[in-house]
């Protein structure tokens, strides 16, 4: 049996936190899901909580004000090492720009880009669970 | 825009020539003169000219040589060569190689000076109204670029929202809990409209031809507080009005429309829950030439930072509650349309103050 995983969910639209917490914890892949309507909160919870932070995956919203996706990928690349190993990024989004897709699958740090809305099976292939 | 004179550089050895040709152009042209070729160089170095004339038989260089050697760096002016009769060869060869746009005669005539002076004139005026043009539909392009780029992604994230829900509620075997649901969608497609009202309004507002009529502050605030006052976020705010109107107002109902619906609609949309008395206070001194517009409110606030950037399009500010970033924009083309002004004073936490100046349009 699989261990369960952490997600956490980073996206500026109150609808799809919603949605998408609900829908990770019906699917039974986790119990544990953690939302942020800003990516600049994130990622302050990610260098606050460096230490005793378990291994996550984050679902990470393209267009949010302040910060955006890409935006907090920058930032994300500044992170020690060691902090950055226990993160897995794919980009959630609902964008069809090539130019978005084309920079989301060349950055080294998006594992993927999940199309909007999120399926269930396509991310679990994604996880190879 | 105001008429510019026509900016001359005239070179040529022999002063006489030059005097002559100062005294009886100056009053049309704005003429500089040197008998120096590494002069005028400098010359053109310092000064945008429209046109350059001269002379064919100079010292250090000919005439042609000179236009040759300065064309690359200074492609702008239009060249006109100035020979005697002896270098009419020289000069048709100039004009076929591009050289020299053309040439002139000497002894020269007035009349004939003045003529290919104007015709030289309008290509240049027409190369650099071209050039201002390119300009223009580039930015246009890019602005379009981006429009394009953002009223997708809010077109379409709505949707993908009432798309999840709709998959989240066929794993629902609760039959309850699909009334929940189907608030959401509610909320998702009320969103997705208001966003495309958004885009009509600034379609009109942009595109539209401005009919102008005679206002009544009264009555159009009383419609637009008509239209909002049953909006499910409207909660308890309550909404006071001061409205003064002396004299007869000229403008655009329909953009006056969508300022009032924007500024009044932020106000419900930020009200700050947390107060006990969440107001929004409108009001409206107008004389027969100025109209004076205030909205103010003690809802969340605008961070400092934010405060001069809430007018670009699609710029959201903050991140909870926020919409498309598209409102503030086409409020602030709108009262620039009138010719108006619009100005802001928030503090987070406290409320914002909106003013807003426009001037009367003269029928």
């Amino acid at each position: 049996m699989e261990p369960l995983l952490n997600f956490f969910l980073i996206d500026d639209s109150a609808f799809d936190l919603f949605i998408y917490e609900k829908l990770l914890i019906k699917s039974g892949i986790t119990n544990s899901v953690r939302t942020f309507n800003s990516a600049r909160d994130a990622l302050k919870h990610l260098i606050g909580q460096a230490d005793s932070l378990p291994d996550i995956i984050i679902l990470l919203d393209l267009q949010m004000p302040d910060m955006n996706g890409f935006e907090f990928i920058d930032e994300f690349d500044r992170l020690p090492d060691a902090l950055r190993q226990k993160i897995r990024i794919f980009m959630l989004s609902s964008t069809i720009d090539t130019r978005d897709i084309e920079k989301a699958k060349a950055s080294e740090h998006i594992i993927d880009l999940l199309p909007k809305p999120l399926e269930i099976p396509f991310l679990k292939k994604k996880l190879a669970i | 825009m105001s008429e510019k004179a026509i900016t001359i550089l005239y070179i040529d050895d022999e002063e006489h020539n030059l005097h002559s040709f100062k005294a009886s152009f100056r009053k049309q042209y704005d003429i500089t003169i040197t008998s120096s070729v590494v002069e005028a160089e400098q010359l053109l170095d310092d000064k945008d000219f429209c046109i350059i004339l001269a002379d064919q038989r100079m010292p250090v260089m000919t005439g042609v040589q000179f236009f040759e050697k300065i064309r690359t760096k200074f492609p702008k002016p239009i060249r006109i060569l100035i020979t005697g009769h002896t270098d009419i060869g020289a000069a048709i060869d100039a004009i076929n190689k591009g050289e020299v746009f053309r040439f002139i005669d000497k002894p020269w005539d007035y009349k004939y000076v003045e003529n290919a002076i104007s015709n030289a004139y309008d290509i240049y005026k027409t190369r650099e109204d071209l050039k201002q043009r390119n300009v223009e539909l580039q930015k246009a392009n890019e602005e379009l670029d981006k429009f394009v780029y953002s009223a997708s992604h809010d077109l379409r994230a709505p949707l993908m929202s009432v798309l999840g829900i709709v998959n989240l509620a066929l794993l629902e075997e609760d039959v309850k809990s699909q009334n929940e649901y189907l608030e959401l969608i509610r909320q998702s497609v009320k969103k997705l409209d208001t966003f495309i009202i958004n885009i009509i309004d600034y379609y009109k507002n942009a595109r539209g031809v401005p009919v102008v009529t005679d206002i009544s502050f009264e009555e159009l605030v009383t419609e637009v507080q008509a239209t909002i006052q049953y909006l499910p976020e409207y909660g308890n705010l309550k909404m006071t009005t001061d409205i003064q109107q002396d004299g007869i107002f000229n403008s655009d109902v329909m953009k006056l429309r969508i300022i009032f619906n924007n500024l009044i609609n932020n106000a419900i949309k930020f009200q700050d829950k947390t107060k006990a008395n969440p107001f929004v206070h409108l009001t409206v001194k107008s004389t027969d030439t100025d109209a004076r517009i205030i909205v103010e409110d003690n809802g969340t606030g605008i961070k400092e930072s934010d405060q001069d950037k809430i007018f670009k399009m699609f710029y959201r500010a903050g991140a909870t509650n926020s919409g498309s970033g598209i409102g503030l924009y086409i409020v602030h083309e709108a009262i620039a349309k009138l010719g108006g002004e619009i100005s802001v004073t928030s503090k987070i936490g406290q409320g914002s103050i909106f003013e807003i100046n426009i001037p009367s349009i003269n029928k």
